[in-house]
C-alpha cells in the first residue's frame, strides 16, 4: 500500500445542548455521521471504515455504545474501532483515522461520535471516579477541582487576575452567537462572570463549560480522492501527541519535565506537528485556532505552549483584543470549550471547526483567508494532548505524491 | 502492509495474578517486550494502548496505566475493543509513515472485575438489558444458532474442550490445570442451552506488549533482527442486533480472514498456522469449519483461550503465538516449518467484531 497524503471532505455536528431526550444514542451519532457523509457528497458504501470517537461511557450508561451504534453508521461488515484518551478522544480519534488513509490501507474513512453528559446526575462524580481509588477518590478531586489547583499556580507564576479569566468567558460567548450549533451563548459582561456562583477558586460558574449532549462527525479522503469531492479540503499537515502522568504533583517543582500549570506538553506536541506541516512561526503563519478550553484558564497557557506568545504575555494580548475575531488571532471562533462540551466527541469538534476555517464554510464564524489552523484536544488529568493541524494545501513532510 | 515485530513479552500467566497491581502488570510487561527487542524507552516515538475502562475498574484507565505502559512524554492513544486492535492501529500507525518505532500493550486483570454484570451494562437499555443480556447469554444464543444451522453437537464442543485442554498442556506459557474429560464437560451446568460452564475457556490474568518498528527504522538499524514480519491485517464489526443470520452466518468471520490474507498477498494453503480466538468450544467448531482450516493448516496449537484467557487480549496473545510460531520460538507447540502464521481475535457480544493480522517469517 502507498502512503498517501490525507484531507478533511466533510463535516458535520448536531446542535449541543443540555440534553436530547429526542434521540437515542445511535440515532444522534447518525445524525452527525449523515451531515458529514452529505457535505462531502459520499455515500454510506463509500466509507471504508470507522473510527468511533467516544471518551467515558459511565456518563451515559451503555458500555459499548460504539457496538451499539453500528446499525446507526451503516458500519456493518466494515473495520471499526473506538479510541478513546478521556477529553483528548476526539483529537485522537482524528489522528487514529488519519493513520487508517496516511497508511494506504483505506481510501475514505468516518469518524463519528455522541455524548450525552447529562445523562448521569452527577457528572463531576463520575470524573472523581477517574482518579486512584487508593489514593484520591477520597480527595473533592474532580476536574474542576483539578483544574483550579493549575489555575492557581498560573495566576501565582504570572499574575492573572480572575477578570482577566473572566474576559476569556466574555469573548467565548460572544463568538458562539455565531455558531447555530453552541450550547452556551450570548452577550455577558465581565462582572456577571465575577458574579456568578463560586465553584472552586477562582472558578466561578461562567467560568466552567457546559455539560452538553449532541453528536459529531467528519470524513476523512485521501488526498486524491479529496480534490475529486471538494475544490478545497482541509488538508491535516501535521500532527502531534504528547501523554503525561497522571499525577499533578509530578508536573511541578524544580526535576519536572513539564509545569502543569503551562500546559507544557504541548510545546513538545506542536513541535512535532508544526515540523511536519512545515510552520516555522505559529503567530505568522496560522491564521485561526480552535483549542480545547473547557475552563477559563485554558486558552493562555495553550496559546503560550502552542507558539503565540510568550510565557505569561497571552493576558495582556487577551486584554488588548488580540484574540476577538477582528484580532490578530481569532481564538475559538466557534465560542469553544466554554461554550459546549460534548467530551466524548469535543475534540472531534475543534477539528471540524477548524476544517471549516480552511475549506471556507465557517458561515458568520469565518475568518478570513485561513490558510492554516490549528485545533487541540486535551483529557485525563490535563495529561492527555493533541495538536492538529489542518491546511488549504499539503505542505511539509506530508506532501506525498 | 510492511511492519516489523522486534519483540515482544506476555506476562506470565495465571488464573489471578495476586501479587501486582495492574500498572505493575503492564509495567513488567512493557519492559520485558523492550528488553526483547533490545531497544529503550527513549528510543520509541509512539506508544498505542490497548484497555477497556469498565473491564479495568476505572472511568479512563490510561490515565493511570499509559505511564506504566512506557507512554511517558510520548505520543500516546488507546483503543478500547480488544487488545488484537491495540496492535492493527499500532501497524497503521507505522504503516502511516510518521511514526517508526513503536510499543503496543494491552492488559486484563478478570479476575477482580465483576465479568457478568460487566457484560450486562454492554446491552443497550430499551431492549437488551430489561431481558438480562450478558457475555454468557449472548454466547449461548450463538452456540444454539451456530448448533442448529452446523449440527454441532453437546459431544463435538465436549470434545472440542478436551482437545483444546490438553493441546495446551503442551504448551509452556500456559496456567498449569487439569485437562477435563469430554464426559465431565458434558456434565457440566448450563449457562444458557446449549451452552455449558465447561464449554467456555476460563478466564486468566495477563497481559501482551510488541515493540513495532518501520522498514526504515530498519534499515537505519541493519544489526537489529525481527522476531517476524506483519503483511496483513483487517477487522470488521457486525449488526448490534443478535438476530439468527448474523449468529449463524459467519460471514464476518470468513471475510475478515480472506481479506486479511488478500492484503497480505498470501494464499490460504501458504497459512501454517492459525491461532483463533475462541472463547467457547462452539466459537472453536464453528470458525474452524468457517474459514475451512485444517488439513496443512495447524489449527491453535497454542490451546487457544484454554491455555490463558485474559479476555480483552486474548487476540493479542494469539499474535504473540503466531510471532513465536514463524520465528521457530514456540517450544513443545512448535509447528515445523511454519512460515506464514495468521492470529485472530474477536470482541462484542456473541463476537460482534472479528480481527485477523498475518504474520510472516523473516527471510
Amino acid at each position: 500500500m502507498k502512503r498517501q497524503g490525507v484531507a478533511v471532505i466533510g463535516t458535520g455536528q448536531t446542535p449541543f445542548r443540555s440534553r436530547r431526550d429526542d434521540k437515542t444514542y445511535p440515532e444522534l451519532v447518525q445524525d452527525a455521521a449523515v451531515l458529514a457523509m452529505n457535505d462531502a457528497r459520499v455515500v454510506p458504501d463509500e466509507i471504508d471504515a470507522i473510527v468511533f470517537s467516544m471518551a467515558p461511557t459511565t456518563f451515559m450508561g451503555v458500555n459499548e455504545c460504539d457496538k451499539w451504534s453500528v446499525d446507526a453508521l451503516w458500519a456493518q461488515g466494515k473495520p471499526m474501532l473506538r479510541v478513546h484518551t478521556g477529553g483528548a478522544t476526539g483529537g485522537s480519534a482524528l489522528q487514529a483515522a488519519w493513520a487508517h488513509v496516511a497508511s494506504g490501507e483505506y481510501r475514505t474513512v468516518l469518524v463519528a461520535g455522541a455524548d450525552r453528559i447529562t445523562e448521569t446526575p452527577d457528572a463531576q462524580h463520575v470524573l472523581n471516579l477517574i482518579w486512584d481509588r487508593f489514593y484520591e477518590h477520597d480527595f473533592a478531586l474532580n476536574t474542576v477541582t483539578m483544574t483550579a489547583l493549575a489555575a492557581q499556580r498560573y495566576m501565582h507564576k504570572y499574575g492573572t487576575t480572575e477578570e482577566q479569566f473572566a474576559r476569556v468567558v466574555v469573548r467565548a460567548r460572544l463568538h458562539a452567537l455565531n455558531n447555530p450549533d453552541a450550547h452556551l451563548k450570548g452577550a455577558i459582561a465581565v462582572a456577571d462572570v465575577l458574579a456568578s456562583p463560586r465553584v472552586a477558586w477562582p472558578y466561578k460558574l461562567y467560568d466552567i463549560c457546559p455539560r452538553s449532549a449532541g453528536a459529531a462527525a467528519l470524513v476523512l479522503a485521501s488526498e486524491e480522492h479529496a480534490r475529486d469531492k471538494r475544490s478545497r479540503p482541509a488538508f491535516i499537515t501535521g500532527i502531534g501527541g504528547v501523554s503525561n502522568s497522571v499525577f499533578m504533583g509530578d508536573r511541578m517543582g524544580p526535576y519536572a519535565d513539564t509545569d502543569f500549570a503551562d500546559q507544557a506538553e504541548l510545546v513538545q506536541a506542536a513541535r512535532e506537528c508544526y515540523a511536519q506541516a512545515g510552520i516555522r512561526d505559529a503567530a505568522r503563519e496560522v491564521q485561526t485556532v480552535e483549542i480545547y478550553d473547557p475552563f477559563s484558564s485554558f486558552q493562555f497557557p495553550q496559546l503560550e505552549s502552542l507558539g503565540f506568545c510568550a510565557r505569561g504575555a497571552a493576558q495582556a494580548l487577551s486584554d488588548e483584543g488580540a484574540f476577538e475575531m477582528d484580532g490578530a488571532l481569532p481564538v475559538n471562533p466557534s465560542g469553544g470549550t466554554l461554550c459546549t462540551n460534548p467530551i466524548g466527541v469535543t475534540g472531534l469538534v475543534r477539528a471540524i471547526e477548524a476544517a471549516r476555517q480552511v475549506m471556507g464554510s465557517a458561515g458568520a464564524m469565518q475568518v478570513p483567508r485561513v490558510r492554516n489552523a490549528v485545533a487541540t484536544a486535551i483529557g485525563g488529568s490535563t495529561q492527555f494532548f493533541t495538536v492538529t493541524m489542518l491546511s488549504d494545501e499539503p505542505r511539509g513532510s506530508m506532501q506525498r505524491g | 502492509m510492511d511492519v516489523y515485530v522486534l519483540g515482544l513479552a506476555v506476562h506470565p500467566s495465571a488464573d489471578a495474578i495476586r501479587d501486582a497491581r495492574l500498572e505493575e502488570i503492564a509495567y513488567r510487561t512493557c519492559r520485558a517486550a523492550l528488553d526483547d527487542a533490545g531497544v529503550t524507552r527513549a528510543q520509541l516515538d509512539h506508544v498505542t494502548l490497548a484497555a477497556c475502562d469498565e473491564l479495568d475498574g476505572r472511568a479512563i484507565s490510561s490515565m493511570l496505566m499509559a505511564a506504566p505502559s512506557g507512554a511517558y512524554l510520548k505520543d500516546e492513544l488507546r483503543v478500547t475493543d480488544s487488545g488484537l486492535s491495540g496492535l492493527q492501529m499500532g501497524a497503521l500507525r507505522i504503516a502511516s509513515g510518521r511514526f517508526h518505532l513503536g510499543l503496543v500493550a494491552s492488559w486484563n486483570q478478570s479476575s477482580i472485575g465483576p465479568f457478568e454484570d460487566i457484560g450486562r451494562m454492554r446491552a443497550d437499555p430499551f431492549h437488551t438489558r430489561p431481558i438480562g443480556m450478558n457475555f454468557g447469554i449472548a454466547d449461548g444464543l450463538f452456540a444454539s444458532a451456530v448448533a442448529a444451522r452446523y449440527g454441532f453437537t453437546d459431544d463435538a464442543a465436549s470434545e472440542r474442550v478436551a482437545l483444546r485442554a490438553r493441546t495446551a498442556q503442551r504448551n509452556p506459557r500456559a496456567v498449569r490445570r487439569a485437562v477435563p474429560e469430554a464426559a465431565a464437560v458434558r456434565g457440566s451446568s448450563f449457562v444458557a442451552n446449549p451452552l455449558r460452564e465447561a464449554h467456555r475457556a476460563p478466564l486468566t490474568d495477563g497481559a501482551a506488549a510488541f515493540v513495532l518498528a518501520s522498514p526504515e527504522w530498519l534499515a537505519a538499524h541493519p544489526d537489529t533482527t525481527p522476531r517476524a514480519r506483519i503483511t496483513g491485517a483487517y477487522w470488521a464489526i457486525d449488526r448490534y442486533q443478535l438476530g439468527g443470520e448474523r449468529l449463524a452466518g459467519l460471514e464476518l468471520v470468513r471475510r475478515c480472514y480472506d481479506e486479511a490474507l488478500r492484503r497480505a498477498g498470501v494464499a490460504r494453503d501458504a497459512v501454517q498456522v492459525v491461532e483463533l480466538e475462541a472463547q467457547n468450544a462452539y466459537c472453536d467448531l464453528a470458525y474452524t469449519d468457517a474459514l475451512e482450516l485444517g488439513g496443512a493448516t495447524t489449527v491453535s496449537p497454542s490451546g487457544g483461550a484454554w491455555a490463558q484467557n485474559p479476555y480483552f487480549c486474548t487476540g493479542l496473545v494469539n499474535v504473540a503465538e503466531a510471532v513465536w510460531q514463524v520465528a521457530g520460538q514456540a517450544g513443545a507447540v512448535q509447528v515445523p516449518g511454519a512460515r506464514c502464521a495468521v492470529a485472530h481475535g474477536s470482541h462484542g457480544y456473541a463476537q460482534q467484531g472479528h480481527g485477523f493480522v498475518v504474520l510472516e517469517k523473516m527471510p
